[in-house]
């Protein structure tokens, strides 16, 4: 059994051109496992945390000290550890090592998020390594879930909110296809839909709109947000692919709400803003319902502040049964506030960020307590990404039915993709798309 | 020892069975022969399998992907590619289906490795490029590779070429500097796109890239840091002059705000080096691509606005000038493509100046008959290498050690269209190139190139040399 015998860590750089940390696992046997961790422009006060240099190098986002963190302390501890022990290991880092605990559970303060994720990845990568088996099995193995399943891919490929430079309060509209046979096909799908939607996008709005933003998604210089789902329609049935692709949305409702008088100011982006747009909760939630009715939508993530129960447990209890309300800036991946949810029926759908949690062992929890509550689960990439794939293996050991990792644009993005292609191809006959059953692919685990 | 431990030990029923299989597939006149030169081959690793894939590059366009097996392990290699591909290129075979990916699938190309190329090289030893590379050409049997696909030929060069290097248990950079003779692994100096224009991006810029080249930071970690600090200022500046509409990338990272002014270009990123403190340790380069704008003998500086007022035409002569101001206005040290492909009269006009480095790209496109005209005419004086408008690594090595005797700059680039792997930057090392173009410091398929060369450099430790000041040789 091989085990480990040396961890060393660098810093990179991500596809934003930020700094971050990349590990590399060396096992007894010669063998290097690498993993390198994602890492967000819109941090929720509730996640795990990043550790960052500040000062002026860099612009302040170094993670040298992080790094550091990963050599003279993580490194010297996991020495001769079995890397197929993920829980020990991980929990030996989160508890023990760091140590730091809030009121939401373990923080990560000390020695930072980034640097436990990228040794947690590189040791499940090489926990694969070592049993022989590919990386999806061995997290399908660590979460005891029996049957794996291909994601429904959802591309991003409008962008507005804080990604985004045009007027658009909404941050991202996605197209699933759900309709697909297979991974293979999806990808076609989406990628023929995306290179439409650009040539819609350029006539009506010029060249300049076609360049892209940090997941590879347009920014069309939109004035409302209906047009973005009309463009998306458009395009959808230009490559002919009407009632097989439809749509999602992740609003980011966090980003322009105001918490003095509890309102939403869909206009937030204006220059000469001055606050008479603003909507109550109950307003903006009879926006989504009209949209729901007029389009194909089949997911809304983050539809309200991050702090709003009310009325996010309004709207699953309205529509929640024909769209999935997925919880990103409520939940930032963190199982107290996933119980939370549960409870007071805030949403039915996860989105999972690894780096939010911080470890391989906390997001197997957070998704299997997901699903025992008859949730969804998207796995979901960041902003700032590289060209790990990990979350492609992770969807598919988790059988997540849904992953989230951008446009088919720029190969950080692609790189995902591409991997859930190879997957698909070893599964051989054996593989199984989620297709339409991307909300509960498989029974609870 | 039994003789069926004997058999067991040494593989010696499957090995001799595999050399049969191979010599009734081969349809061998001689089979005795086929099956001996098969053993022979034997004696250490060899391919034993290839397996092609269509993939997804940096734009979402298909790309060939190849994994190729030997003993010691597998090896993957995904193919680049081009925007303005021309007729001295080596040729990609797309499948031209219209309703499959618009046009722009591979499968015919990951057929011709599964079938053709795999059975060809099955057998061969890794370490041996310039065999492999050539029986790829032999079975392709054309001048540009149309028959098999210079995308097919090309991916599995650079897997075997990563199998070879792992067959002699040297690094891959290693493996390339001692395929192409003696060089001295260099880092190189990264010249980042950080503005886009012309077909890159949507933006009214005529001109296709300028770049910053970090030439006075003392190793590549260095270099880095100064290029991804830059880079993040000019956003800065670009939000703040334009808004931050004007902050989204085109292909290559850059960023292309809606100007259509060289100076106005220039002036951003001025500002934004000084910004960064780097002012005098960044050097800029352009890449004008101007065969993209030329209209018979003249320039439309215009050609990418949608509102022309026909006032932009350039003579060549008319952009001799420009070229001489902004050289004696700005730090820029290297010009690309200042001219048509075919006039070569005013390339060799302004390289005889002096004023810069003058690179061929779309003037050479990397093919060895243009770089010896180029040569002989001394007509640009450094070499744009694109992998893909080459087709096979032996023949990559060829054109660049033509470039280097004739004492040129080399220039390892990529493409528009990329994907994570990384091969150029252990190339841009092994052939100690000097500079590479991977584009900005945003997106990932550019930022794994030079994430590679941060791991080469601490991978070589004190042994590391950054090009810096000696970038041109």
């Amino acid at each position: 059994m091989a085990t480990i015998k040396a961890v060393k860590a660098r810093q990179i750089f991500d596809s934003r051109g930020n700094p971050t940390v990349e590990v590399d696992v060396i096992l007894s046997d010669g063998t290097f496992h690498r993993a390198a961790v994602p890492s967000g422009a819109s941090t929720g006060v509730y996640e795990a945390l990043e550790l960052r240099d500040g000062g002026s190098d860099y612009l302040g986002k170094g993670v040298l000290k992080a790094v550091e963190n990963v050599n003279s302390i993580i490194a010297p501890a996991l020495l001769g550890k079995d890397p197929t022990k993920q829980t020990e290991i991980d929990n030996f880092m989160v508890q023990q090592l760091d140590g730091t605990v809030n009121e939401w559970g373990w923080c990560k303060q000390k020695l930072g998020a980034n640097a436990i994720l990228a040794v947690s990845l590189a040791v499940c990568k090489a926990g694969a390594a070592v049993k022989k088996i590919p990386l999806y099995k061995h997290i399908a193995n660590l979460a005891g879930n029996k049957t794996l399943v291909l994601p429904v891919p959802s591309f991003n490929v409008i962008n507005g909110g804080s990604h985004a430079g045009n007027k658009l309060a909404m941050q991202e509209f996605m197209i699933l296809p759900v309709g697909a046979s297979s991974f293979k096909e999806a990808m076609k799908m989406g990628v023929e839909v995306y290179h439409h939607l650009k040539a819609v996008i350029k006539k009506k709005y010029g060249q300049d709109a076609t360049n892209v933003g940090d997941e590879g998604g347009f920014a069309p210089n939109i004035q409302e947000n209906k047009e973005g789902l009309e463009l998306l329609k458009t395009a959808i049935a230009k490559a002919g692919y009407t009632g097989k692709v439809v749509i999602g949305m992740d609003v980011a409702a966090s980003e322009f709400y105001d918490n003095k008088d509890k309102t939403y100011d869909l206009n937030f982006k204006e220059e000469n803003n001055d606050g008479s747009q603003k909507i109550s909760g109950d307003s903006l939630k009879n926006v989504y319902k009209s949209y729901v009715t007029d389009y194909p939508i089949v997911s809304i993530e983050d539809p309200f502040d991050q702090d709003d129960w009310e009325h996010y447990a309004k709207l699953t209890a309205e529509v929640g049964q024909q769209v999935q309300i997925v919880g990103d800036d409520l939940l930032v991946t963190n199982p107290k506030r996933v119980e939370k949810a549960i409870k007071e029926k805030a949403c039915n759908a996860l989105l999972l960020k690894v780096n939010q949690i911080g470890s391989v062992t906390e997001s197997i929890e957070a998704v299997r307590m997901s699903k025992q509550a008859g949730w969804g689960v998207m796995a979901s990439h960041r902003s700032g990404e590289t060209e790990d794939t990990f979350i492609a293996d992770l969807s598919v050991g988790l059988a997540t039915g849904q992953i989230k990792t951008g446009a088919p644009c720029r190969s950080e993005r692609l790189a995902k993709y591409n991997q859930l292609l190879r997957i698909e191809e070893e599964l051989g006959s054996a593989a199984v798309y989620a297709g339409a059953k991307f909300r509960a692919p498989v029974e609870p685990y | 020892m039994s003789v069926q431990d004997y058999l067991d030990k040494h593989m010696l029923s499957r090995k001799l069975e595999d050399a049969v299989n191979a010599a009734v597939r081969a349809k061998t006149s001689d089979p005795v022969l086929f099956i001996s030169n098969h053993m022979r081959k034997a004696v250490q690793s060899v391919i034993t399998k290839i397996k092609a894939r269509q993939i997804l590059d940096s734009r979402g366009i298909p790309t060939v992907e190849v994994d190729l097996h030997t003993n010691k392990g597998v090896f993957r290699a995904s193919v680049p590619s081009g925007n303005s591909t021309s007729m001295y290129e080596a040729v990609e075979l797309r499948d031209g289906d219209k309703g499959v990916y618009l046009g722009n699938g591979v499968a015919k190309a990951v057929k011709n490795i599964n079938d053709k190329i795999s059975e060809a090289l099955i057998g061969m030893d890794p370490t041996l490029q310039s065999q492999i590379d050539q029986a790829m050409i032999d079975l392709d049997k054309t001048e540009k590779k149309g028959e098999l696909g210079a995308n097919a030929i090309l991916a599995v060069s650079i897997a075997a070429c990563k199998a070879g290097a792992a067959e002699k248990e040297v690094p891959l950079y290693k493996h390339i500097a001692d395929l192409s003779g003696k060089t001295s692994p260099t880092l190189p100096v990264p010249a980042f796109t950080v503005i886009s224009g012309g077909k890159h991006a949507g933006s009214n810029l005529a001109i296709q890239e300028i770049m910053i080249l970090p030439i006075g930071a003392s190793k590549f970690e260095e270099a880095l840091r100064m290029g991804t600090e830059t880079y993040h200022h000019l956003k800065a500046v670009i939000t703040e002059k334009y808004g931050a509409h004007n902050c989204n990338v085109g292909e290559d990272g850059g960023f292309a705000p809606n100007i259509s002014s060289f100076r106005e270009a220039l002036d951003l990123v001025k500002e934004a080096i000084s910004r960064a403190g780097y002012d005098e340790k960044i050097k800029i380069a352009l890449d004008v691509a101007a065969t993209d704008f030329c209209i018979g003998k003249r320039y439309d500086l215009d050609f990418q606005s949608p509102q022309k007022s026909g006032q932009n035409f350039k003579s060549a002569e008319d952009m001799i000038d420009l070229y001489k101001e902004l050289c004696s206005e700005y730090p820029i040290v290297s010009i690309e493509d200042p001219f048509d492909k075919e006039d070569w009269e005013h390339i060799k006009h302004i390289s005889s100046l002096g004023i810069c480095q003058v690179v061929g790209d779309d003037l050479l496109m990397s093919n060895a008959k243009r770089i010896e005209r180029a040569i002989t005419e001394s007509a640009c004086n450094a070499l744009l290498l694109k992998v893909n408008q080459v087709g096979t690594i032996t023949e990559v090595i060829e054109v660049v050690k033509l470039a280097k005797e004739a004492h040129w700059g080399v220039v390892t680039s990529h493409r528009c269209g990329e994907t994570i792997d990384s091969f150029i930057a252990d190339l841009s090392v092994g052939l100690a190139s000097g500079v590479i173009k991977a584009g900005a410091p945003c997106r990932g398929e550019r930022l794994e190139k030079y994430n590679q060369l941060l791991r080469i450099e601490e991978e070589l430790g004190d042994q590391a040399v950054y090009a810096g000041e000696d970038w041109r040789q």
